[in-house]
């Protein structure tokens, strides 16, 4: 293979990357409420939103450090409040009804950040150690002269893993993991076996917009601060649930990546990409009708 | 109208009388020669033509919701402004010339003004302005952000023989091939654009450049990215590359790759709004404005600038980003200095360039009515057509009758940096006014047919 070709690629797998890993983060919060309590979240992009606007105006104050730790903690309550004082009336309605009411929460969300703060962008400036490029060729000997990578997506991509991670291993290795993953197998036996899966409920849902917090902190100097930040980002969000499988957090990263790598390697061809992501989600769906890694009776 | 009569006998024989006189005048009229009652036929209805009681109504279709809300809102201002000043004097009525508006009204009628949003998107702003001509009974309507919404609203008002005023809107086509006779356009357009930053480009960072456009990817973008590079090779640049991106995307990163592992070493941005907002944003992060190729550093040029894109990219990535604008509030000319007088002391802040052209839009539909004598859009659109003026902004203005495009001096500005910049208002900064002269094209540039004076 030619030096430039080699290069190429290795710049287009990474763009993919990192553009996946923005997807990930907030399917992946997605799939878990979805997987563990039934519910179709739509409000997901404005709670990205929402950790967008919080840490733009905490890392102005208070610098970018502490709006890594006190946004996905404010996401946590935002959470947790949404999920005690409104979702919870939801479980037992028809899925309809909860994209319906989650759907209504995202435009009043939008609508209201619009209202306050305008429909214009918020500059989001990067941290001063988080600007400027990294020299590939530096560190990857089979590059050919110079070829370069913006040093914030490459932190991006390690957030993403890093995060991605922490919830393996808190599902895992811990106790609060095992009544969870035996809560999205089959809750109904689990409150059998006498355990109370609702009071963990509001936890699970906390910590999906926890994430959705990690990711507006990370992501929004990528896209920026408007109100319709969060539409954008939740369509091909759910289609990387569907994709990869209703509920299935490891069918969310793979199809975040297969999405990513999508898009990056159209990127020449606007036509094309504009629909890629949809040729992905027929494709897949077409042969595998349940997504990637979805299981029977899940949303069927 | 026969006259009321007390006898049920006397309005019988006045019934007769009409009958018999009704029937005379359709005889009359079948077998009189046309030249005879030529101006009757004229003034034919068109549109809500004739406009009747004491007011008459203007619609204002802006984005008041979607990606421009924030230039639509500052639109609307100007239009609320507009109507103030068109019915009680004051602002640019004190400096436009020739001016037949007196400030009590348009032909003596009290203007009133009804609102729409656009979304910017074509079908929503079609429909709103359909809604304002078919419910609301506008005379004129104008306003929008987007070339597409523009053009959309153009034929709409040529179908239904009302007078569209653009808004901003900046595509070639709009006045080019999508032109038509009962739509007119204040704002410059890409072209001019091109023919007024090729020179300066060229002057500032050389003629051995080479060039890669990223294009936002519909008619605005394709004509802006066809004039830059037209200007540009002609001085001596090379154009390697141009990606079209989707409109509204947030994340240019595969874009921008492309770039930063091309040989180029300027960047074009033919984006818009949110668009240019993200791109440029993303191309500082990828640490581009540090970037040194074959020798040169790397440099960003974004064609069609705006202060509320300016604003939103923020002063640190803007500083020293060449591009071209409609009109500045720092303008120093008294056409400038009363509007934005005016306009501030109204609101608390200075207007945007989007606000200027729709305000002078307004006027100059009300202007040509007065000068018309009439609200028949035919005439009125004959007396915007040629029309020439001043106070208005820098220099001498001039609706050409041919493509209905208003030519006069446009800015050629750079952004300023957080040290150059006194407020959060002052982004931009002058570098030079290029004249009408120099930036006005021949009408067979662009081939298009403005159509009929009368609705089919």
């Amino acid at each position: 293979m030619s030096g430039n070709l080699v290069n190429a690629l290795t710049l287009q797998v990474l763009t993919g990357m990192q553009l996946g890993a923005v997807y990930a983060l907030i399917a992946l919060g997605l799939t878990l409420i979805f997987g563990t309590l039934g519910v179709v979240n739509f409000a997901h992009g404005a709670l990205y939103l929402i950790a967008a606007y919080l840490a733009v105006f905490i890392s102005t104050e208070l610098g970018f450090f502490a709006a890594v730790f006190i946004v996905p903690a404010l996401l946590f309550m935002v959470g947790w409040g949404l999920e005690r004082g409104l979702i919870k009336s939801f479980y037992s309605r028809p899925h309809t009804d909860q994209i319906l009411v989650t759907f209504g929460l995202a435009l009043v969300t939008e609508e209201g950040l619009k209202w306050a703060f305008g429909s214009n962008n918020i500059p989001f400036p990067l941290p001063q150690w988080g600007t400027g490029i990294v020299k590939l060729q530096e560190y990857l000997p089979f590059l050919d002269g110079f070829v370069a990578f913006p040093k914030w997506r490459l932190v991006m991509i390690l957030v993403a893993l890093t995060v991605i991670s922490l919830l393996f291993v808190l599902l895992k290795f811990t106790r609060f993991g095992l009544v969870i993953r035996a809560g999205m197998r089959d809750s109904g036996m689990l409150r059998f076996l006498g355990v109370n899966i609702s009071q963990r409920f509001a936890v699970v849902f906390g910590m999906g917009a926890l994430i959705a917090g990690v990711a507006g902190v990370f992501g929004g100097p990528i896209t920026q601060v408007s109100p319709d930040v969060g539409m954008h980002l939740l369509v091909p969000s759910f289609l990387v649930v569907v994709i990869g499988g209703m509920g299935s957090l490891g069918g969310a990263l793979l199809s975040s990546l297969i999405l990513g790598m999508a898009l990056s390697f159209t990127a020449e061809y606007s036509a094309v990409q504009q629909i890629i992501v949809y040729l992905v989600a027929v494709i897949v769906l077409l042969v595998r009708p349940r997504g990637l890694f979805g299981k029977q009776g899940v949303f069927e | 109208m026969a006259k009321k009569t007390d006898t049920p006998k006397e309005r019988l024989l006045n019934r007769r009388q009409l009958l018999k006189g009704s029937a005379a005048a359709a005889v009359v009229a079948g077998l009189a020669p046309t030249f005879f009652i030529r101006n009757a036929w004229a003034e034919q209805a068109i549109g809500n033509y004739p406009v009747n009681g004491s007011s008459v109504v203007f619609g204002f279709n802006v984005p008041q919701t979607g990606s421009y809300a924030d230039e639509g809102a500052d639109e609307l201002r100007a239009y609320e402004l507009a109507v103030e000043h068109l019915n009680n004097g004051g602002g640019m009525l004190e400096t436009l010339q020739p001016l037949s508006l007196t400030g009590a009204g348009v032909l003596g009628k009290k203007v009133e003004f009804v609102v729409g949003d656009t979304q910017t998107n074509p079908d929503a702003a079609r429909t709103s302005a359909r809604r304002m001509v078919e419910r609301d009974k506008v005379i004129m309507f104008g306003g929008g952000s987007s070339s597409a919404v523009a053009i959309a609203q153009q034929y709409l008002a040529q179908e239904m023989g009302t007078v569209f005023m653009c808004g901003l809107t900046h595509s070639n086509d709009t006045t080019g091939k999508d032109r038509r006779r009962y739509g007119f356009r204040h704002f410059f357009n890409a072209y001019m654009s091109g023919m007024a930053l090729g020179p300066v480009l060229a002057d500032a960072y050389g003629k051995d450049r080479r060039a890669f456009h990223l294009t936002a990817d519909y008619t605005w973008g394709h004509t802006q990215y066809q004039s830059i590079k037209q200007f540009t090779e002609a001085e001596g640049w090379t154009t390697v590359n141009n990606i079209m991106t989707p409109l509204g995307t947030t994340d240019y990163s595969q874009f921008l790759t492309a770039v930063l592992n091309s040989d180029a070493d300027v960047l074009v941005l033919n984006h818009y709004g949110k668009d240019m907002i993200n791109s440029l944003t993303q191309a500082v992060q990828f640490g581009m404005r540090e970037l040194q190729v074959g020798g040169k550093d790397m440099q960003i040029v974004v064609p069609l600038y705006s202060r509320l894109m300016a604003k939103g990219a923020g002063a640190a990535n803007i500083e020293g980003v060449f591009g071209s604008t409609n009109w500045n509030w720092t303008l120093d000319d008294p056409g400038s200095q009363a509007f934005v007088a005016s306009f501030s002391e109204k609101y608390g802040f200075p207007p945007s360039q989007a606000a200027q052209t729709c305000y002078v839009q307004t006027l100059m539909y009300a202007d040509a009515c007065e000068r018309a004598g009439t609200f028949y859009p035919p005439e009125v659109i004959k007396a915007l057509e040629g029309h020439s003026f001043t106070g208005a902004g820098p220099g001498e203005a001039f609706f050409r009758g041919e493509d209905h495009q208003c030519f006069k001096d446009i800015l050629v500005v750079q952004g300023k940096g957080p040290g150059e910049s006194s407020g959060e208002f002052d982004l931009l900064k002058i570098v030079q006014q290029v004249k009408r002269e120099d930036v006005t094209y021949p009408v067979q540039t662009f081939e298009g047919d403005l159509g009929p004076y009368e609705p089919a």
